[in-house]
């Protein structure tokens, strides 16, 4: 077989340049389509898990083995200088220390069971965006002591406004029952993001005093930009290994967000099959049409002296070429699409009301993850050859004699 | 050197049937021939006669029922479709009826593309191709496309295209039947320059008679067998003899039957 068939192949689409367009323009619209949709998608995605990672969880967390799944102090992080040299070396510089543990928050006519999250005011934002939560009053600054943070219901149902004194009841790292007074200096509101009830935020010093934990914590939340996650994660597994730690993913910890962004694009998939189907269909159709109408011109290839194989490969050149003219094009429109909606944003908020349930924000940024645009081509440029394998087949199956007597 | 001792072509008892369902089309009724390298034979007959059935076989295009065929020394017999390709791409040139050029290539490719399929670069074929197309007389008209041109335009540029790989023969199966007159005497005109100018054998089945005429040799076909000019007479066989039915692979032949019981109901 020589190479120049694959040029012929070429030129045979510019016997009809009308279909041609037409066909490129049909794979091309379809793919832009498809680029557009997972732009949309993977950037309502990256929004969201952004934005679920950066109110409190943060993209991994560090606890004593089963202190995640069973948060008591017992469990605490005895000395966490092997843990910060691991996150040096793994080049990480988002991190903070809390500590956690269960508490009773008490007002004047009311109690509420509740988890403490004590923060270092200084390190907490490299991790989370807490403090852009608050809503009335202030967050943590360094050097406050027993002050509190509560959510928005905790506050209305505990009957206490900002400059009020709450008590705190919890058992220290002894098991003794102990109490202190904080006073509320703030109150975070995040919609529906889970953090306006069930949840008293203190200063980590004040914690530590009260739970007798002088200098310990239990765990240490690290951000880490979302490529990232994985060899991250890795690094650190295999450097904390033996330590009696777990490196928790966030989606560890928090599967069903996870599960719900898989669901998502298993939907997505499952329309790219549709879309890929319809292509399918449409170029068989045009390609075998095509070869139908040109029986006559193969069988002079053939009497030529070209072998089957050759003709098999020029017919399905043909449908190479004309997947390859559509990929660029649809690749084109599709990522202008992506960086021009990207530019904009798209305004979900008419469309879908309050989004902050869902950790979206109503302005979404479409972004595409490269592993699904490569996915995305392969799957149309494997679909467009496979339409042209039977025409191919067909036109390489004809007797040159009978082909030639063909009108 | 073995070629030169011999005949090109020696064509011994060639038998070949058409079927249509189960009816037995006897085209080739025992033929019997051979070529000289460097002929003019022209092979004349009625419609139907069998002429193009026989160059077929020839041209490695058509396999036999039964019979040898010897080709530049080569037995075509029992070659698969693969070696039948590379034997008409090195050896065979060919000129049909009509509208047998690539529509989309220009005359210049179209002679190019057999040269760029013998595994030349295009350079290279290119130049042939304007070589020839000047030999046939429209070198002018190399980057004009077939719809472009005339009848008589394009069966030059076959003409051209059928020697531009240099073949030992050219086939050329009614190439006047498509066009005026006049336009077919100046074809085969054109044909039998070449022939004296560079020595390729051609083998042209017509009834035109001007193309008759024009013949170094003549053959006559009639019910698929050679008049006179053949080389030795053999009674008609019995159509039983003549006409084996084929063996087709078994898929076939459930295909066949199918379309039999649907032809009937
Ligand atoms: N593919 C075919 N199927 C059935 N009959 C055929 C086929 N090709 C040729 N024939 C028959 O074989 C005989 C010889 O045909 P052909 O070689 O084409 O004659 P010519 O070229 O002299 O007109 C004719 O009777 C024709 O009808
Ligand atoms: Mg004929």
């Amino acid at each position: 077989m020589k190479t120049v068939v694959l040029w012929i192949g070429f030129r045979n689409l510019t016997g009809d340049p009308r279909r041609t367009l037409l066909t490129v323009s049909a794979i091309a619209v379809g793919l832009a389509a498809l680029v557009f949709l997972w732009g949309f998608n993977d950037g309502l995605h990256r929004n969201m898990l952004g934005n679920f990672q950066s109110t409190l969880v943060g993209s991994l967390q560090i606890h004593r083995q089963g202190f995640f799944s069973n948060p008591e102090l017992a469990r605490h992080i005895e000395k966490d200088a092997p843990i910060l040299a691991a996150l040096k070396a793994a080049g990480v510089g988002r991190w903070t220390r809390r500590l956690e543990t269960y508490t009773l928050v008490a007002s004047d006519s009311a109690t509420e069971g509740s988890f403490l999250i004590a923060m270092d005011p200084r390190t907490e934002p490299r991790v989370t965006r807490l403090g852009e939560k608050v809503t009335q009053g202030r967050f943590f600054r360094p050097g406050d002591e027993y002050v509190c943070v509560l959510g928005a219901a905790s506050a209305r149902n505990l009957g206490v406004g900002v400059g009020d004194s709450v008590v705190l009841v919890a058992y220290d790292r002894f098991g003794a029952l102990t109490a202190e007074d904080f006073r509320l200096i703030g109150i975070v509101s995040g919609g529906g993001l889970g953090i306006d009830r069930g949840l008293v935020l203190t200063p980590l010093g004040a914690a530590q005093e009260m739970l007798d934990m002088q200098g310990r914590i239990t765990d240490i939340p690290i951000w880490v930009p979302p490529e990232r996650l994985e060899t991250v994660t890795g690094q650190l597994r295999r450097a904390l290994a033996g330590r009696d730690l777990e490196v928790l993913r966030w989606y560890d910890m928090f599967p069903v967000m996870h599960e719900w962004v898989t669901l998502h694009n298993a939907f997505l998939y499952l329309f790219l099959g549709i879309v890929l189907l319809i292509v399918l269909a449409g170029v068989v159709n045009t390609l075998l049409v095509s070869m139908l109408e040109r029986i006559r011109e193969f069988g002079i290839h053939l009497a030529l002296g070209n072998r089957r194989l050759g003709l098999f490969v020029m017919v399905l050149s043909e449908s190479l070429w004309l997947g390859l003219a559509g990929i660029a094009a649809g690749v084109l429109g599709g990522i202008g699409l992506v960086a021009l909606t990207a530019h904009t944003g798209i305004d979900l908020s008419l469309l879908l009301g309050d989004t902050q349930r869902f950790y979206v924000d109503p302005l979404v940024r479409p972004h595409l993850d490269l592993r699904h645009l490569g996915q995305t081509l392969a799957a149309v440029l494997g679909i467009t050859l496979a339409a042209g394998l039977y025409p191919a087949w067909r036109a390489s199956r004809l007797s040159p004699v009978e082909a030639l007597r063909h009108v | 050197m073995n070629r030169d001792k011999r005949h090109l072509i020696e064509v011994r008892e060639l038998y070949k049937c058409y079927w249509v369902g189960s009816v037995p089309y006897p085209a080739l009724n025992g033929v019997d021939l051979r070529v000289q390298r460097g002929e003019f034979l022209v092979i004349a007959g009625r419609s139907g006669s069998g002429k193009s059935t026989l160059l077929n076989c020839l041209g490695a295009l058509e396999r036999p029922d039964s019979g040898q065929v010897r080709v530049c020394g080569e037995d075509l017999g029992a070659w698969d479709d693969d070696r039948r390709a590379d034997f008409r791409l090195r050896h065979l040139g060919f000129v049909f009826q009509a509208y047998n050029l690539i529509r989309v290539l220009s005359a210049r490719e179209n002679v190019a593309y057999v040269c760029q399929l013998q595994g030349l670069h295009r350079g290279e074929c290119m130049e042939r191709a304007d070589y020839w197309l000047e030999q046939v007389g429209i070198g002018y008209l190399g980057y004009r496309r077939p719809d472009q041109l005339s009848g008589g335009q394009q069966q030059r540029v076959a003409v051209a295209r059928a020697l531009a790989t240099g073949p030992d023969i050219v086939l050329a199966d009614e190439p006047t039947a498509n066009v005026d007159s006049k336009t077919g005497r100046d074809l085969i005109h054109l044909m039998q320059d070449l022939n004296r100018r560079f020595g390729t054998t051609f083998l042209i089945a017509s009834h035109d008679p001007a193309v008759i005429q024009a013949a170094g040799r003549l053959l006559r076909v009639e019910d698929g067998r050679i008049q006179g000019g053949g080389v030795t007479y053999r009674p008609p066989r019995p159509l039983g003899l003549v006409c084996p039915r084929p063996r087709r692979p078994l898929w076939e032949r459930l295909r066949l039957k199918w379309r039999e019981h649907r032809r009937r109901h």
